[in-house]
Formats: C-alpha cells, sequence, structure tokens
C-alpha cells in the first residue's frame, strides 16, 4: 500500500537580497530586491509501508523542508503531498495523529521536567486509553533503556539520553509513519548503535515506515533498504541501496606493494591515485574488468609483493552522486 | 463536540500540573515575584490615593470606586498571564520555528501554543487584585446579589479575552516582519493606563480611539461604570455602560485575533533552520 505520495511537490521562498555597507543598509529599507528561492524544485516519489527509506543529500539541498512538508509543517508552493491518503496541510489533525517526527536539533520534551511527565501530556493529548499507553511505554523502556533516567529532569540529560527520551515521545501514540531528521546528529557509537537497534525493532515489530535524514552514512547502511538522494531541490538517485552502491561507485581501489620503487606504471587499465616509495594505490573500473585480470595485466611488469582490494562503498557513491549533479 | 471540550480541558488541566510542577522547580524565582508584584500593583494604587486625596474625587469617581474599577483590571490582568502569556512572545516563537512540534501533534496550534505555559505568576497578580478589589466593594457598598455575581464572571472573562486578543493580534504582526515585542511594553503601558484609571478623565478622542478602535475601555472602565451606576460620559447611540458588552466585545476579538494568528502561521510561517 503506498503510504506517502509526493507528486510534484515545490517549494519557493523569497528571500530578500540586501545590499552591503550602511548606505546599502539605508537604501534596503527603502527597496530591497526579492529573489525566488526553489528549495525543492518539484520532487516526486511513493513510499510504501514499512519501508525505511534513506533520504539523504548536502546539507541545504531540501531534505529538512521536504520533512516539514510532509509532516504538515510547511506548506508546498505547488504540487501535491498524500500521507496515507489526506493532505497533512488540509486535514493536518487527522494526519499527524498517525505521525511521529523527531528532529535531531530540537526538543520536544519539557526542559524542566522529568520524561515521564512530558509522556503523561502525551497520553493526554493523544487521547492514549491506560491500557494502551502502559503497554507502549513499558516496551519503550526496554528497548531504549529509559529506567535510567526516567527520574532526571531533561535539562540535566546527556544528549544520547534526551535523544532516546525523543524517540519514546515520538513512538508513544504507536504511529506509523516516523519521521527522522538527523537522529543521531552528535551522539556517540554507543548511543548511535542504540538508536538504530530502537529504529529496526520498531520496523520489524510495528511495520512502522521511517523516513531518515542523516549526514551519517552508516546510518544509512545499517538501517535502509532504498535509498532517496536529493541534491539542489531535485531528487537524483531514489532505489535500492545496492544498486545504487554497484551503479555510481564504479571504481575499486587496489593497494599494491611491490619489491622496488616505482615512478610510474605503463598498465592502461588502471588509474595511479598515488605512490609513496613501494606502496601503490591505484583504481579500476569492476565493471570494465575483474580484479584478477588486473593483478595478472600488472603482475607483468610489476614484481608485486602484497595486495589488497578495497570494494566500493556507500560513501563513494554519495560522494559522487553530489559532485555529478 | 463535548468530546473534543473534554479532551481540550483535560489537556488544559494536565498542563497546569505541569506549570505547578516547572513553578516548583524554581521556588526562589517564586518567591521573588510573591515579593515584586504585590510591591507593583500596591504603589499604583498607593500613587492614586495620593493624588485622590488632594483632590477629593477623579472627574467624579470616589477612591472606592477606582479602587473597583483598579481590582477589576487587575484581576483580566492576571488571567490572561496565567493561561495567555505567550501571546506576547509570538515574535520568539516565530524566529526560533517554534511552532514546528504544534503542528505536528493532533491540537489547535493556538490552544497549544497557550497552554504550552500556564504561568502561575498569573496567579500572584490575582491576591493583591482581589485584595483592592475587596477594599472597593465594601467603600461602594456593591450589592453580592446572583446577577451582579454573573455579571462580574462574565466581565472578568470579557476582559480576559479582550487582552489576550490583543495581544494576539500585536504579536501575530511577527509572521510578516519577523519582529513584534515593540508591541508588548506599549500593550503593557496601555492596559495600566485605560484599565485602572477611570477613562473618563481622558480627552474624548482619546476614549473613542480606546473604545471602538482597539476595545480596552471594555475591559474595566464601562462594565465598572455599569456596575457602579455612573454614567461613562461618552455618547453613543448603544448605552456602553452594559456589562454585557465586555464578553460579546472580548470573544468577538479573541476570535479574530486568532483568526489572524493563523493567517500568519498558515501564510506566512516558514520554521526555522534544519
Amino acid at each position: 500500500m503506498e503510504q506517502i505520495v509526493l507528486d510534484n511537490v515545490v517549494k519557493e521562498y523569497i528571500v530578500a537580497k540586501k545590499k552591503k555597507g550602511m548606505l546599502g543598509a539605508l537604501a534596503n529599507l527603502f527597496h530591497s530586491e526579492k529573489i525566488r528561492v526553489e528549495a525543492v524544485k518539484g520532487i516526486s516519489c511513493r513510499i510504501e509501508k514499512g519501508e525505511i527509506v534513506g533520504y539523504i543529500g548536502p546539507n541545504g539541498a531540501g531534505k529538512s523542508t521536504t520533512i516539514k512538508m510532509m509532516s504538515g509543517i510547511m506548506h508546498p508552493t505547488s504540487g501535491n503531498i498524500l500521507i496515507n491518503g489526506m493532505s497533512p496541510q488540509k486535514r493536518r489533525k487527522e494526519v499527524v495523529k498517525h505521525l511521529g517526527v523527531v528532529f535531531g536539533q530540537r526538543t520536544q520534551l519539557y526542559w524542566d521536567l522529568r520524561l515521564g511527565e512530558t509522556f503523561e501530556l502525551l497520553k493526554r493529548i493523544y487521547r492514549l486509553p491506560d491500557g494502551q499507553y502502559n503497554g507502549t511505554l513499558e516496551e519503550l523502556r526496554a528497548v531504549l533503556g529509559l529506567d535510567e533516567f526516567m527520574d532526571i529532569p531533561v535539562r540535566q540529560l546527556s544528549l544520547g539520553q534526551r535523544m532516546r527520551g525523543e524517540l519514546a515521545a515520538a513512538m508513544l501514540h504507536e504511529p506509523e509513519i516516523l519521521f527522522l531528521d538527523e537522529p543521531t546528529i552528535g551522539l556517540d557509537i554507543d548511543a548511535k548503535q542504540a538508536i538504530r537497534d530502537f529504529i529496526l525493532e520498531m520496523n520489524r515489530r510495528k511495520k512502522t515506515t521511517v523516513i531518515l535524514t542523516s549526514h551519517d552514512l552508516e546510518d544509512v547502511m545499517k538501517l535502509c533498504t532504498r535509498l532517496i538522494v536529493i541534491n539542489k531541490g531535485i531528487i537524483v538517485e531514489d532505489g535500492p541501496i545496492s544498486e545504487i552502491v554497484s551503479r555510481m561507485a564504479t571504481y575499486r581501489m587496489l593497494v599494491l606493494e611491490v619489491a622496488e620503487p616505482v615512478q610510474s606504471i605503463a598498465c592502461d587499465k588502471v588509474e595511479i591515485m598515488k605512490i609513496e616509495g613501494r606502496k601503490v594505490w591505484c583504481k579500476f573500473d569492476h565493471h570494465a574488468y575483474t580484479a584478477a585480470e588486473i593483478i595478472h595485466a600488472l603482475g607483468q611488469e610489476l614484481k608485486i609483493v602484497d595486495l589488497s582490494v578495497r570494494e566500493p562503498d556507500v560513501e563513494d557513491a554519495i560522494t559522487n552522486i553530489y559532485h555529478s549533479a | 463536540m463535548l468530546k473534543a471540550v473534554k479532551h481540550y480541558l483535560e489537556v488544559l488541566r494536565y498542563s497546569a500540573v505541569i506549570g505547578l510542577k516547572c513553578e516548583m522547580e524554581y521556588l526562589s524565582y517564586t518567591l521573588c515575584w510573591l515579593l515584586m508584584i504585590p510591591i507593583q500593583i500596591f504603589s499604583g494604587v498607593y500613587v492614586l490615593k495620593v493624588i485622590m486625596d488632594r483632590i477629593g474625587t477623579l472627574n467624579g469617581w470616589s477612591f472606592g470606586q477606582v479602587a473597583f474599577l483598579y481590582g477589576l483590571g487587575v484581576f483580566s490582568h492576571g488571567l490572561q498571564d496565567l493561561f495567555f502569556i505567550q501571546t506576547r512572545h509570538i515574535e520568539y516563537s516565530v524566529i526560533r520555528g517554534e511552532f514546528d512540534r504544534f503542528l505536528v501533534r493532533p491540537l489547535g496550534v493556538f490552544f497549544q501554543f497557550c497552554i504550552g505555559t500556564v504561568n502561575l505568576v498569573g496567579i500572584y497578580d490575582l491576591i493583591p487584585g482581589a485584595i483592592i478589589f475587596a477594599y472597593g466593594c465594601v467603600q461602594v457598598n456593591f450589592q453580592w446579589s446572583i446577577p451582579n455575581i454573573l455579571m462580574l464572571i462574565m466581565v472578568v472573562i470579557g476582559g480576559t479575552l479582550i487582552q489576550a486578543a490583543i495581544y494576539t493580534l500585536t504579536g501575530s504582526v511577527a509572521f510578516w516582519t519577523k519582529k513584534s515585542s515593540v508591541f508588548v511594553g506599549v500593550n503593557l503601558q496601555l492596559f495600566d493606563k485605560t484599565t485602572q484609571w477611570p477613562m473618563s478623565i481622558y480627552p474624548n478622542w482619546f476614549i473613542r480611539i480606546f473604545s471602538f478602535l482597539i476595545p480596552m475601555g471594555f475591559v474595566s472602565f464601562y462594565p465598572a461604570c455599569g456596575l457602579l451606576g455612573i454614567s461613562s460620559g461618552v455618547s453613543f447611540p448603544l448605552p456602553l455602560e452594559i456589562p454585557l458588552w465586555t464578553p460579546l466585545v472580548g470573544l468577538a476579538w479573541f476570535l479574530l485575533a486568532r483568526r489572524f494568528f493563523y493567517l500568519g502561521l498558515e501564510k506566512k510561517y516558514e520554521s526555522a533552520g534544519s
């Protein structure tokens, strides 16, 4: 079932271009040039129930803007958004009942209260029956390990603890869709791992659809099966992660250790990246040649002592996509 | 409909509990307010008393009558502080993108915004307000009949709505300009000058502006005139001294202000950052 549908969604901002200097500041009082900036330039996609989608792109690509439009915070300039068949702008209250939203850079917890008190308020806002509330909370406490800090005021929590609290607050009403905007920003390895485990667990148990933005590609690799890449307001890639990686990261890296120092290599099947004494780094197109062919060819002119081959990874793929767009 | 009202009331009740708990986190701060507010309110009355001792009456108003009016003004100010303090901080929330979190929850944004802080300082206003009002009641020999009590309640609710509406209208300008806090100080001053002094001491054009353009006169001046049987001195086809005007004017302005807030939120709100 298609749970999220975006059709040709555009978001325009009007930005006033300010003139520089004191004279410019005076001139701005009377007239400043207005420029239209298209943060999102007509994107379309469809997301099924239960998918975990990595929504990635460089800073300012339009990720957060899209998430804010999908969650009813902002209105698109044109185009259509449907969540469960309803527009989050026209029927906001009905749509957001089934959404959970976490912004890594913002908090929705009460600064001076214990976590438990924020949960009690949310219970009333979402009108959760006692049984359901207690059951979900019990589950969240166990999976997120909330017990160790349930009774500490939120302002005294560490970032990792707070983020676990945020996730619990977003999941309390068992939303069908979870929007996570950089949920692991600034967290240490353990905290990141806890959050990843949690997301997978919720997806497995409740079939929660997850839309995740992150600059940490490990999050994306460990969690997502599908990747949507946005750059400069346009979706440039959309598909299974493995497919994108193998298509976009066409090169494998070969690191050689040779018996005698070399200056250059004649073989035209590889591209030399770096030579340091007896160590040579070169890359080759793994769609054109196999590693064995390359090693054989290089073996003709070099005395290879040791070698290793590095697989292309998502980081290479993403770097390629960002730069080619 | 009834279910929805119950839902909102339950959220309001728990928000008040949270407000109380937050307040108790900073007990010394509370004590400061408890010291500050009575000084502020009683000194305001004291200035009036000193002036009136010299001149006898203020445009025909005795000190007891002025105290009655003053107390009435403080009541709606306090209730506005208690439930609508956030309407003074719309600018901050616009710039910081604070409306995001309300927009992703299945309740009215304006409601969530207002009750996000149930500000108990408002209650501390009510205590000195009640003392002054009680003094005024004794002096003017106010009749505590059922209709009078009901009218008082309606007037206080109406006055609270008028105050909340004016803060909301001026605060919502921030959706367009990003800045609106300049109005907060002006509003506070204007409310002081129009709700704690009988407006009949001012020239006619001033009274008309603050009755028909900005409805501050309906917070305490006109209803006090009505309840105390004093003429407002304002010539108008309808008698303005009927206390029931206050809840009607309050409700109308409050709905208008709420509409204006939503207009800004829907047309101009841009959230903030990532």
